[in-house]
């Protein structure tokens, strides 16, 4: 253990700062180099007065002409307290409320989450990443990255899991390190067993389900089956339109159907692939809960009134109604399947949560090389762009400044004459 | 000879003026197609949505409402419409090319696309502005599923039937072939079910033209 956290400092590229790491469940995940900001503060600085621009700004806003992206850009990285962030976010809102709300560019993006990580407004990051719609914030995997990293190293799993709900809707799971990352978020808060809302169960249903489909190993598969088995169970209570309204879900019904025919493929499969036990035995409950759930109900509807029971019927669909009817069968197939897998052996006794730690051991280090090569020719790639529309933005001032000359010297000749 | 038309420059200069300021206050797309779920009516015209479309409206999104909260707006995205899934079974999407929205809107959820068609399976080659896009029918193709519609390949087309004609106009049919041929058409008449041209003010036209030339003169 303590080999390969050396090896990990001394194959990495930039000069690390070689901390001991405790050996306890708070770890952090991502190694120093990865969280290094002297890669970010070595571009070449542009010093601006933020005081002006935003006077600019404001005064560009007022006589409804656009804002240019460079300014916005240029507001963000002169950020120096505490107090300019709330600044900052309010002229990021306004941007994105206007005509050039498409040009927001990606290093604005990404150095506003550096920023309010560096000035301690986390909250105000997530807050602006949840209502992307309101600021424009679509950070990249590197920024998402960085942000699940330092929740995760305040042992705040609660608004890791939010933030990894963010990447599920922006469906942002390419790289392996933040799908490595994600899994390890969100068995730690499956671990703490919290109460979920309809919404949270969704969301993080829909968060495991699409982070495990890239993933092809036991975390990845159980990953999967507790996404289908809590999709499946909002699907029970609400409803499919519940269940993929404004989420980049498949609209089929049967999501408990499906986690059962992952069962068993995992059960046919030939592979060293498992399910963990605990994900076997939250199904289990989950399927207890709705068949006692839809007992008591169908007892229930018997002594109530007709008008509830048609009102039921508006609100339950056709196609609702035929899922609820398979419940005992999906149970009685659950039985079967869970017998078939401890019988071969394909129950992994760690935990959901323990599984994705060790998974994190291995494979992070790993994964995190290639994403710190495209970091740095990105980041590259950002400054020549910068430096691209500060030319850019000099040129249109000459060009604006002579043609205002030329007026007035016309109007002065035409005065003359 | 009648008078000289008078000049009414004046006239003329507020018709322009009226026409320039209708142009400026033109209804934004958030203006036009704001409605109140609550009542179901828009605000803009007063009027009401169709019934049938009430369910729909309620559980359903706009397919700004879904872009409104995607990267770049959802370009390179694939949505189909919950409309063709229940009609059809080969699959039907848009492929989001170019996007132009609305700013004035508070959540940023109207606007215009325009995007490539996929009706059935078969796919166009211009880029169409997307139709319909305010209607609250528009479901987002999760990554995980655009592999599976885009591996789609049509069967092929089944052949044009063919019918008979009715028999009033196969009489007249085969006594125009008598008199023009002098001798009885041998193969049947028939109908193709599919009409190979496109109806329109050309074509009647067209048309026109080419029975005048074969009759010549009335009598």
């Amino acid at each position: 253990m303590a080999a390969s956290v050396w090896k990990r400092c001394v194959t990495a590229a930039v000069k690390v700062k070689c901390l001991s790491p405790s050996l306890s469940a708070r770890r952090w995940l991502l190694s120093a180099a990865y969280t290094d900001t002297k890669v970010w503060e070595a571009r070449e600085k542009d010093p601006q007065n933020l005081a002006l621009l935003a006077t600019t700004m404001d005064r560009t806003y007022d006589r409804n002409l656009p804002v240019s992206s460079l300014s916005v850009s240029r507001f963000v990285d002169n950020i120096s307290s505490r107090e300019e962030i709330d600044q900052a976010e309010y002229y990021l809102y306004k941007f994105r409320h206007s005509p050039n709300c498409w040009y927001l560019r990606d290093w604005t993006i990404h150095s506003w989450i550096r920023q309010c990580l560096k000035y301690g407004a986390k909250e105000k990051a997530l807050h602006t990443v949840k209502n992307k719609v309101q600021y424009g914030i679509f950070p990249d995997d590197f920024t998402f990255n960085l942000l699940i990293d330092s929740y995760i190293k305040d042992g705040n799993f609660k608004s890791a899991c939010s933030v990894v709900e963010e990447v599920m809707l922006q469906e942002a799971f390419d790289r392996p390190s933040t799908q490595i990352l994600s899994l390890y978020a969100m068995g730690r808060y499956q671990a703490t067993r919290p109460q979920l809302t309809v919404s949270e169960e969704r969301a993080l249903g829909a968060s495991l389900l699409i982070c495990g489909l890239q993933q092809d190993n036991t975390v990845g598969l159980s990953a999967q089956l507790l996404g289908n088995a809590l999709l499946g169970k909002v699907e029970m209570l609400n409803g499919i339109h519940a269940v993929f309204r404004g989420m980049p879900l498949y609209w089929g019904h049967g999501y408990l159907g499906r986690a059962l025919a992952l069962m068993e493929r995992a059960a046919a499969a030939s592979g060293d692939v498992k399910l963990t036990k605990d994900a076997v035995d939250y199904t289990r409950d989950l399927l207890q809960e709705l068949s006692s759930t839809s007992d008591s109900d169908s007892s229930g509807a018997e002594s109530a009134g007709e008008e509830d029971e048609e009102k039921k019927e508006d609100h339950v669909d056709e196609a609702d109604q035929a899922e609820r009817a398979k419940l005992p069968q999906y149970v009685t197939r659950f039985k079967e399947l869970s017998s078939q897998l401890e019988s071969e052996g394909k129950v992994d006794s760690a935990s959901f949560q323990d599984s994705a730690s060790a998974l994190a051991h291995q494979n992070l280090a790993a994964a995190e090389k290639p994403d710190l090569e495209q970091y740095l020719s990105r980041v590259q790639g950002w400054e020549a762009d910068n430096r691209q529309l500060i030319v850019r933005e000099k040129e249109m001032r000459k060009k604006a400044e002579q043609e205002k000359n030329e007026r007035l010297a016309a109007k002065a000749a035409a005065q003359q004459a | 000879m009648a008078k000289k038309k008078q000049l009414r420059l004046i006239a003329e200069m507020a018709r322009k003026i009226r026409a320039y300021r209708e142009l400026k206050s033109r209804p934004r797309e958030s203006q036009k197609y704001a409605l109140d779920y609550g009542t179901m009516r828009r605000p803009h015209t007063g009027k009401m949505l169709p019934v049938l479309a009430w369910q729909d409206v309620r559980r359903e999104s706009r397919l700004f409402s879904l872009l409104a909260g995607m990267r770049l707006f959802g370009v390179g995205r694939l949505f189909t419409r919950k409309s063709w899934l229940e009609d059809h079974t080969e699959p039907s999407y848009w492929q989001i090319t170019k996007v132009k929205v609305d700013y004035t809107a508070e959540n940023l959820d109207h606007g215009k696309a325009w995007g490539i068609l996929t009706l059935k399976g078969k796919q166009e080659s211009e880029v169409k502005e997307v139709d319909k896009a305010m209607y609250h029918d528009w479901r987002l193709v999760p990554k995980h599923m655009e592999q599976q519609l885009k591996d789609f390949v049509p069967g092929p087309e089944p052949p044009v039937r063919y019918v008979p004609y009715p028999p009033l106009l196969r009489a007249m049919l085969l006594a125009k072939h008598k008199k023009a041929a002098g001798s009885v058409l041998a193969e049947e008449p028939v109908l193709p079910l599919k009409r190979d041209v496109l109806l329109s003010k050309d074509y009647f036209r067209s048309q026109e033209q080419e029975a005048q030339r074969t009759e010549g003169t009335a009598v």
